[in-house]
């Protein structure tokens, strides 16, 4: 409960379903990203640089600005291929990704490390079924609008001063920075996605919250 | 539009652009670190519950050492059980079997002891003690594994308080609660332990931890849970018990497929209103399954229950056989008399201060028939006991005989029970008055026991809440039979209900998720208007919660936590009625004061009320913390001298109690009103000690005072039950009709239970925000006490009389003057009344608008 949660939703089509979460997602991660920290000797870092390059998206008027890294893309492309993939092509459906950045916390021997998340950002997906060319020309745009709308939103609840993760220290710094890529550092995150029909939770949390309940009694 | 976005992002670009990726001309960061591990805390709700668990059990050590001893007495439950059934050869032990020993003829324990093979063969071969041995096995190890879990997590707990809180925990014991709370409020800014907020409040630690019990006390108040019934013969009853609330919760909170997906949200389909009956049928089916679970788990359950409650109540009854008829609060009591977000201390404090009374209460009812029953038995008992002990005493051989040990036991016994039956000779018994009493520390009773006090109705209700500890643990013991009946056959009809219920009453609250909208204690939303929030509400009937918990919480709260600072709305409705609240016991103090010199009885029949010796106490050190200076305490100390000294007459146990009170604050009194100038001089009158418990204490007295007011003035709104039946003092019926309809405006009164149309015949509406003291009448010569402040003395003294008008004889002729000069209005009260009490009429609305003292007489 203790962290952030942001709600996004938008009708796309069928094929504009991973550029449409490409750009969202890049979005998200452009503003939560840094570049990579250099520890010094004093406990003091210095912060390398992060590049953006504009993304034009194909079956939308949209272009977005995205983290010039190939490593991030490919990560974040090969998650909304398997959402697209869970949607099943074509069809209508509904579908949520959501974008979660957490925090780990070293606990003591018996339990495992915990991953605590401070904002989540949810992204809702209604997939609509156009008949003909006209309409989709006219979703293109439509969708193009929205986009941009959600883009200024995301802004909008970035610039707000809210809780992030205190800067670490360089023993910590795998605690909130994802430090595998080698040319930026974005904040820990995590993909998940939910396909309509499964909406609920999975079996393996409700067995894990089960066993916990019944130890917290 | 593109172009927009276009020209911010390039500009970013430029920004970065410029940054070589040299190094020694770069910025230098210094990292802040995560030198706390208490910021950004995952799971708040648990967190605070286990900070306020460790406070609770006096620190970790405590708390360590008592879980160890649990366990250590179940594995010794079990196995002495086990022992006592298979391991003794009770024939040596009763001496049907001789020993042969070869050295002496004494026979000592381990002969009664079979030896191990033959013990251990017989536990192999007797199926049912395997079978108990199994349950109680798992049972261990889950507590045993429950305990390591436990053990890792507070910890944690602990060392938060050290290093967090800076509270060590040799000195938490000494800490009340509201000082942790208020030091958690003060590290929040620093650490973040909650994201959402930079401040966290009072409000929102307390919702956390009782998130739950929240929901249920608003649900037994909305009398949704399945627990009166109307079994055959016993007529109503409250079945509650601790195994019921557990399936309740498991089915509620946790369980699997509970309607919360985690501590702190509610599913989100069970908040659209699109499916529900959908979602009752499934909340249904999951009710029978798990009814079908206990039914199936009874025969352990109830062979556990049954262990459990031998060995912890069979050594107490041995010591002191009279305890099964001592009394304890109810579990049904407990949630029924809760305030919405009132800690479980805070809530056993009250309760405990409300025993002494209700036990005295309960003990009024003794059957007349029982009594003279139980002194003969007593007699005869008596006399054989006094004969044996007798015997014994000349000499010890008698002891020896057969059962002659055994019937002067049990002799002793049944004389305790019969003692209890027989009141005490000297003690007079004033209902009415011990449960305004009780009512000043319980704070919460339905509206028809005013003035029913006396009657066996009430007791029997009364005694739901207040029930005997023989009941309590005969209702643990059945309750593993009962309770899956319960939820199959009544909860499930409930389904629909519930689901209807946590959908109207969830609010999400941000930085505290789902919370039960009456936690937020919003006049608004859940008032109830004939429970002082009359125009300010906007509930309908399912919104408002019942017996005015709404209100009343809200006064709890803000008085046990005077940091909080609540929406503006609220703050006007707490100062407005602490404002009322303390003009009204002015005025109350100011009958005492003058009633006191002339007429003794009356001033007893007041004081027997209790309240107002609390409410002049209260005044006493209200009136320093309001700066008025030592004037207030002077007078609150003279009023209570007066008080003092006269009341002793009384004979009523109630008013020695009050008078001790009284007395002893008086004694205090004219050493602090020098300093009486702070409010912790103020509670120093009461206790003669500067720490936060004074506060605490100070708080409850206040809370009492209010819940009384409150209680008074929803009487009187509801068109005033009369104390028609106090058989003491007949003639003081009429003061008691003498009551006032404050604020009469606003629009019919919705409660179901007294339903007053009042405004069609009511074409005054009274602003509330004059609190209507609505001088009735005064009898009685007023010694006009030269430290009132003099423009409060006519009004108040007058009204008084009628606040607690019920109480006072004395005021015999003002009350029946009042009722001449009101207003007719027949109509509406006969009305009103429902023909519950046809002849009583109600007091006219407000005479704001009149001089007060075109009504007082003599």
């Amino acid at each position: 409960m203790n962290c952030r949660s942001e709600a996004l939703e938008v009708s796309v089509e069928g094929r504009q379903v991973d550029e449409a979460m490409l750009a969202l997602l890049h979005t998200i991660l452009l503003h939560r990203s840094t570049g990579k920290f250099h520890y010094k000797k004093e406990g003091t870092y210095s912060i390398g640089t992060v590049g953006t390059q504009d993304i034009d998206c194909d079956f939308i008027d949209f272009s977005f600005v995205r983290v010039s890294s190939d490593e991030l893309d490919r990560a974040i492309r090969k998650a909304v291929g398997e959402f697209k993939d869970a949607m099943g092509n074509g069809m209508d459906g509904m579908g949520q990704i959501s974008l979660e950045f957490y925090q780990k916390k070293k606990s003591r021997w018996p339990f495992s490390d915990e991953c605590i998340p401070w904002e989540v950002w949810s992204i809702k997906v209604n997939v609509v079924n156009l008949a003909n060319e006209q309409e989709r020309q006219i979703c293109r745009e439509k969708v193009g609008e929205k986009l941009g709308e959600k883009v200024i939103n995301i802004v909008e609840v970035i610039n707000r001063h809210e809780y992030l993760p205190k800067m670490p220290t360089q023993s910590e710094v795998d605690n909130v920075f994802d430090t595998s890529l080698k040319d930026v550092q974005p904040y820990l995150y995590k993909i998940t996605f939910q396909i309509t029909d499964t909406l609920g939770t999975s079996v393996s949390t409700t067995m894990r919250r089960l066993i916990k309940d019944t130890l917290a009694l | 539009m593109a172009a927009h976005f276009d020209t911010e992002y390039q500009r970013l670009e430029a920004s970065y652009s410029d940054s070589p990726p040299g190094e020694e001309n770069l910025l230098v960061h210094i990292p802040d670190g995560n030198k706390s591990p208490w910021h950004h805390i995952e799971n708040l709700d648990l967190f605070f519950q286990r900070v306020y668990n460790l406070h609770q059990k006096n620190g970790f050590t405590c708390m360590l050492l008592g879980e160890v001893f649990e366990l250590v007495q179940l594995l010794f439950v079990v196995g002495f059980t086990v022992f006592l059934a298979n391991c003794v050869d009770y024939d040596i032990l009763f001496a049907n079997k001789f020993v042969n020993h070869t050295d002496s003829s004494k026979v000592t324990l381990p002969d009664a002891f079979l030896p191990v093979d033959v013990c251990g063969a017989s536990i192999r071969d007797n199926v049912a003690v395997m079978f108990v041995l199994m349950i109680s096995g798992v049972f261990w190890l889950h507590r045993l594994i429950k305990f390591i879990y436990n053990v890792c997590c507070y910890w944690e707990i602990r060392s938060f308080y050290t290093n967090a809180l800076k509270m060590s925990m040799a000195e938490l014991p000494y800490f009340t609660w509201q000082e942790v709370q208020a030091r958690i409020v003060e590290i929040q800014k620093e650490h973040q332990i909650c994201i959402h907020k930079k401040e966290l409040t009072e409000l929102d630690i307390y919702h956390r931890i009782l998130r739950f019990k929240n929901y249920m006390v608003a649900m037994v108040n909305k009398s949704l849970l399945p627990v009166r019934f109307r079994p055959p013969l016993l007529g109503e009853s409250v079945f509650y018990t601790r195994g019921l609330k557990y399936n309740f919760e498991l089915i509620f909170f946790w369980g699997p497929g509970s309607l919360f997906e985690s501590e702190w949200s509610l599913k989100p389909q069970y908040k659209r209103g699109g499916n529900r009956l959908e979602l009752a049928d499934k909340l249904a089916s999951r009710i029978l399954w798990i009814g079908i679970a206990n039914l199936l788990l009874c025969p352990v359950v109830l062979v556990w229950q049954i262990l459990y409650a031998f060995f912890s109540y069979t050594e107490v009854i041995k010591r002191e056989p009279g305890s099964l008829g001592a009394r304890c609060w109810s579990l049904y009591g407990r949630c029924y008399l809760r305030h919405f977000n009132e800690l479980d201390h805070e809530l056993m404090s009250r309760l405990s201060k409300g025993y002494k009374a209700s036990s005295r209460y309960m003990n009024c009812f003794l059957s007349p028939l029982l009594t003279v029953v139980a002194k003969n038995v007593a007699f005869f008992a008596g006399s054989l006991l006094a004969v044996l002990i007798a015997l014994t005493i000349y000499d010890e051989d008698v002891l020896a005989v057969e059962h002659v040990l055994s019937s002067i036991t049990l002799l002793g016994v049944c004389i305790t029970v019969c003692r209890s039956f027989i009141p005490d000779k000297h003690l007079v018994y004033c209902p009415e008055q011990l449960l305004r009493l009780i009512l000043a520390h319980i704070h919460y009773m339905p509206d028809h026991w005013q003035g029913n006090a006396h009657r066996y109705e009430t007791r029997d209700q009364f005694s739901q809440l207040f029930q005997y500890k023989a009941v309590f643990i005969l209702e643990e013991l059945t309750s593993p039979l009962v309770t899956p009946f319960i939820l199959i056959f009544s909860l499930r009809r409930k389904s629909l209900e519930i689901i209807d219920f946590f959908r109207n009453f969830t609010v999400e609250v941000v930085g505290v998720g789902d919370t039960c909208s009456f936690a937020q204690m919003d006049i608004r939303q859940h008032g109830h208007p004939a429970w002082m929030s009359e125009g300010k509400t906007e509930a309908s009937i399912y919104q408002q919660a019942e017996d005015g918990k709404t209100e009343l919480s809200l006064m709890h709260f803000a008085i046990t936590n005077p940091q909080w600072q609540p929406p503006t709305e609220t703050t006007h409705f707490i100062s407005q009625l602490k404002e009322r609240v303390q003009r009204e016991t002015t005025g109350d103090r100011q009958t005492l004061t003058s009633l006191s010199g002339s007429e003794p009885r009356s001033l007893i029949a007041n004081f027997l009320a209790g309240p107002p010796s609390l409410a002049s106490l209260h005044l006493g050190r209200d009136g320093s913390l309001t700066d008025h200076g030592p004037v207030g305490v002077n007078d609150g100390a003279s009023a209570l001298r007066s008080l003092s000294v006269s009341s002793t007459r009384g004979s009523c146990s109630s008013a020695h109690r009050s008078a001790g009170h009284a007395s002893s604050a008086s004694r205090a009194m004219p050493g602090s009103s020098t300093d009486a100038r702070t409010a912790s001089s103020g509670s120093s009158v009461w206790e003669g000690q500067l720490t936060s418990l004074v506060l605490s204490e100070y708080a409850s007295t206040e809370m009492s005072i209010h819940a009384l007011y409150i209680h008074e003035l929803h009487k009187q709104q509801s068109g005033g039950e009369l104390s028609r039946h106090t058989w003491h003092r007949q003639d003081s019926d009429d003061s008691s009709d003498s009551v006032t309809e404050e604020g009469g405006s606003g629009g019919g009164n919705p409660n179901p239970r007294n339903l007053i149309p009042r405004s069609h015949t009511f074409p005054i509406s009274t602003p509330i925000s004059t609190p209507g003291p609505i001088p009735s009448s005064n009898s009685g010569p007023n010694p006009d006490r030269g430290t009132t402040p003099g423009q409060e003395v006519t009004p108040l003294q007058s009204n008084s009389q009628r606040r607690y008008g019920g109480n006072t004889d004395s005021v015999g002729p003002g009350g029946r003057v009042v009722r001449s000069a009101r207003v007719p209005m027949g109509g509406w009260a006969e009305e009103g009344r429902g023909g519950r009490h046809p002849d009583t009429v109600p007091e006219e609305g407000s005479e704001d608008d009149m001089p007060p003292n075109t009504h007082k007489v003599t």
